[in-house]
């Protein structure tokens, strides 16, 4: 992308001699110490996103940062952990992809009383599978993730694979005014419409970055986390080969990057081994590249002058398998879920064959002139087959019995990538456009492309009212959620 | 950090849009959500009634919209800079036309909601379309066509 006003902020000043503290602060945050295990605070506070020179950002946080605490288990330990809200709002805490109990799951009225202003909430179950997972409110997401709630959960294997440094990225994209402080435009429909509140300033752990310090020889485990809104990034590393070992947190046969890109929704994860075999002092650009004439360089890697070996490490990375049962696909029966609305939509619906068949305009409200000014009233603009949400209380999409498995055929019937959630389960991705997936991978979000149909498998082991929905928090809030019961 | 510094660029070439004319055609710089074609479609169209257009697109037209003083409920899908007027969403020439012809003190004239039979919407228009001015006060209307 060609950035006109790029002198307009003079980076120099933000970069002099700030690298080695810059690249210090990639490196995975304090790693839970005692107290973050047992409390979490959610206070509004200033943090240094964009660097010295700028003046600081006034965001909500955990303990404190941003991200949160980076919150550390071993497979099989026992999360326990109080949560004090000391925020204008109220509020509740999601575990994004742990397989816990409903009660514990914090969507608010669903699960939960939302947490009050000055409130406290115990949140506190059993970690049964590694991986990279994250915590956030789900409680009027847009604005308390947009203003920085958010923070990493990783529940370690319980024989790691062997790596020489472990970092944690968690991704995040903010809109700022010129004063670094968050628009507050919260909740427009323009948004809501289009692509969601995608940002203007993208941070890696809380801080623009400009470079992290690699060394030659070195095997590195990234742990990334796309907490943003609504950007999706497009990762592509030049000059490395990244190994895959995991999406979502869950063990996938090892692999290359498809089209040497690794493409990560909101709210998706994905582990990559990657060995840092340039030549000393060298350097090579992350450059982000989902929004194609919108690329742009993420970070550098640079290298040092020492070298930690010179050839590839010899040592495995596979995973071991987590714990979720392998759905039978042969017997399991099959619900389709359609995803319809927003901008251009209609246009969508009638080159994919309309699919509600009653001939519904972009606002399924009969297609009127008026419609869409009316739907952009009252917000609900997008729809789970047919419906669009007003609330996280909502009467079941489908109810599943529990312990049977189960194919959800799904079509972006929308002009819009979307990441879809469930809530409660992994599930693994079976077939796109129906072509089998190579990995049957497991997710708990996957990334559906505009006009995309895709098919998940899973076993309805887990009983509850389990929220469905897409991870673009805009979109969300704009009706598209629903609620699968397993009973 | 380009990417903040995206933002205050836009921001400027928004206050900073002038009447540039050249060979006699009125120049429009539209900006645009990268994904939206209805956006494309209305900039062929003020293509094809004469105007120089530009496109650029950004993911920040909601803060550009409420910053060139459109009120929350009253923006259209893209925005134009149009000799020294904003104009927003998908307003006919012919109000266009009367804009620059009476240069009222106004900012500029938006048509929201993206209603169907409008310049690159496509379908076909329901009622008149009502465009509002952007001013100061509380929207009035500018014309009903
Ligand atoms: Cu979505």
């Amino acid at each position: 992308m060609t950035h006109d006003g790029l002198k307009a902020i003079d980076r120099r000043a933000f970069l002099s001699g700030t690298t080695g503290a810059l690249a210090a602060s990639l490196l995975p945050g304090s790693a839970t110490s005692g107290d973050a295990k047992r409390r979490l605070v959610l206070a509004e506070t200033q943090a240094s996103l964009v660097g010295s020179g700028h003046p600081k950002t006034r965001v909500w946080s955990y303990n404190g940062t941003v991200p949160g605490p980076e919150l550390r288990f071993k497979q099989g330990e026992r999360l326990q952990i109080e949560v004090e809200n000391r925020l204008p709002q109220e509020t509740t805490v999601h575990w994004h992809g742990i397989r816990l109990p409903n009660a514990m799951d914090g969507v608010p009225h669903l699960t939960q009383q939302p947490i009050a202003r000055g409130g406290k909430f115990v949140y506190a179950f059993d970690l049964p599978d590694a991986g990279t997972y994250w915590y956030h409110p789900h409680m009027l997401s847009s604005e308390q993730v947009g203003r920085g709630l958010y923070g990493p959960l990783i529940v370690e294997e319980r024989e790691p694979i062997r790596v020489d440094r472990e970092l944690t990225w968690v991704l995040d994209d903010w809109r700022l005014r010129p004063d670094a402080q968050i628009d507050d435009g919260f909740g427009n429909m323009m948004d809501a419409s289009h692509a969601g509140r995608i940002g203007n300033t993208v941070t890696i752990n809380g801080r623009v970055p400009d470079t992290v310090a690699v060394r030659r020889g070195e095997r590195i485990r990234l742990r990334l986390i796309n907490a943003a809104n609504a950007r999706i990034f497009g990762l592509e590393f030049a000059g490395h080969e990244p190994i895959v070992i995991a999406y979502d947190g869950q063990p996938v046969d090892p692999h290359r990057l498809k089209q040497r890109r690794l493409d990560l929704g909101p709210a998706m994860r994905a582990d990559l081994v990657i060995d840092m075999m340039g030549k000393p002092g060298e350097r090579f650009t992350l450059t982000d590249s989902f929004y194609r004439r919108q690329a742009y360089k993420l970070v550098d890697l640079v290298y040092g002058s020492e070298s930690l070996r010179e050839t590839r490490l010899d040592a495995t990375f596979a995973l071991a398998a987590n714990t979720m049962p392998e759905p039978d696909i042969g017997n399991a029966v099959r619900h389709d879920i359609v995803f319809q609305g927003g901008m251009m939509g209609m246009m969508v619906e009638r080159q994919m064959g309309g699919g509600s068949g009653s001939g519904m305009g972009m606002g399924g409200m009969g297609g009127g002139m008026g419609s869409m000014r009316d739907m952009m009233h009252s917000g609900r603009i997008w729809r789970i087959n047919g419906v669009a949400a007003e609330g996280h209380v909502m009467k079941p999409m489908l109810t599943l019995e529990r312990g049977k498995s189960y194919v959800l055929a799904m079509t972006n019937m929308t002009a819009w990538p979307h990441p879809i959630h469930l809530h409660g389960h992994s599930f693994r991705v079976i077939s796109r456009n129906g072509a089998p997936t190579r990995d049957r991978e497991w997710l708990d979000t996957v990334l559906m492309s505009s006009r995309e149909r895709v098919e998940i498998a899973f076993v309805a082991d887990n009983p509850g009212d389990w929220m469905f929905h897409c991870h673009i928090l805009e979109h969300q809030a704009a009706g598209m959620m629903g609620v699968i019961r397993v009973a | 950090m380009h990417k903040l510094i995206m933002a205050i660029s836009m921001m400027l070439s928004l206050a900073g849009s002038s009447a540039a004319r050249a060979q006699g055609q009125t120049e429009a710089l539209i900006y645009k959500n990268p994904s939206c074609s209805c956006c494309d479609a209305y900039a062929d169209y003020l293509q094809q009634n004469g105007f120089k257009v530009t496109v650029r697109e950004t993911h920040q037209l909601a803060p550009m919209s409420r910053k060139a003083g459109i009120a929350r409920d009253f923006e259209g899908c893209h925005l134009a800079h149009i000799d020294g007027y904003v104009v927003s969403g998908h307003v006919p020439v012919s109000a266009i036309r009367r804009l620059l012809g009476e240069r009222p003190a106004i900012k500029g004239i938006t048509l929201p909601g993206m209603p169907l039979g409008s310049p690159g919407m496509g379908g076909a228009k329901q009622e008149p379309f009502t465009i509002y001015e952007i001013g100061d006060g509380a929207p009035k209307v500018f014309a009903k066509e």
